[in-house]
């Protein structure tokens, strides 16, 4: 055991009251611009995980997941009766032969669905990962899309 | 008349810009071993040469600067800003901190202390006469 490790740092034991006194971890305003805000942590339980952003493009809805840690064989997407739905484990093992000294990140089975805005084309869905951000982008379906329609002079 | 004062600025409605350069401190893991502390922090959205792992003097730095992104004004949920990450450590004694690595993979930051030789446990053999 290292000497010492009780002064690891001081933000180990502000966090922990930090924690024990946080119920909205999803706050954005802290209640004064600067200084450090607790990012919301993966909690099995009151939170919503993971967080997600959506926007609209001309021909598609584009959905960004942070999912920092998780890969590919831990979640799965689905477009069904209108909404998106997101489903899997994160699973933050302890590594074989490690001691545990601190636990933020705690394994987290999650299940979220999104009713989307419009119709989408559901074969043509894709999701990516990368830098631990799911990307979904679902084209809208083509009937919704504007159509110009010609005007002839008679 | 007074409604409209209450609305501005400086009256308690903060501005959004200010969210996006707010720093926030991302969730972490130390796990330990004979040879190794081992630190795992998420720091999503961010590519690996983004994302900054200093050691000065004691201290541990995990940083990860926002990168800007196109503003999309058509969003209809929003429940993450892209914000910046930071955490600092105070590395403790016994630890070969030239030795000191990290890696980047699916937004999690692997960061490996090995530990002095003089500090790993060791077995004293134990003779007999």
């Amino acid at each position: 055991m290292i000497a010492g490790w009780k002064d690891l740092d001081d933000t180990f034991r502000a966090l922990s009251l930090l924690q024990r006194g946080i119920d909205h971890v999803f706050d954005d305003w802290n209640g004064k611009a600067g200084g450090p805000v607790l990012d919301p942590i993966r909690r099995a339980s009151r939170t919503v995980w993971p967080p997600i952003n959506a926007f609209e493009t001309k021909d598609s809805f584009v959905y960004k997941a942070r999912v920092p840690g998780l890969a590919e064989g831990d979640l799965s997407v689905y477009v069904e009766d209108g909404s998106l739905i997101l489903r899997g484990e994160c699973k933050s093992d302890v590594p074989e032969g490690y001691e545990v000294r601190l636990r933020e990140r705690v394994p987290l089975a999650f299940a979220r669905t999104l009713p989307l805005p419009g119709r989408v084309e559901a074969d043509a869905v894709t999701a990516t990962m990368k830098d631990g951000i799911l990307t979904i982008t679902l084209p809208k379906a083509k009937e919704t899309l504007p159509r110009q329609i010609a005007v002839k002079a008679l | 008349m007074s409604n409209a004062v209450a609305l501005q600025e400086g009256n308690g409605f903060t501005p959004r810009s200010r969210a996006s350069e707010r720093e926030v401190v991302p969730a972490v893991d130390v796990f330990e071993n004979g040879d190794e502390i081992l630190v795992v922090a998420d720091i999503p959205g961010l590519p690996g040469e983004a994302i900054d792992v200093r050691v000065e003097g004691s201290t541990l730095t995990v940083e990860g600067k926002r990168q800007p992104t196109e503003q999309s004004s058509l969003a209809f949920v929003r429940e993450y800003d892209d914000v910046s990450f930071s955490r600092t450590f105070r590395i403790p004694a016994g630890i070969d901190t030239a030795a000191i690595r990290a890696d980047t993979k699916q937004g999690t930051v692997f960061i490996r202390l090995p530990k002095l030789a003089a500090s790993k446990p060791r077995k004293i053999a134990v003779r007999s006469d």
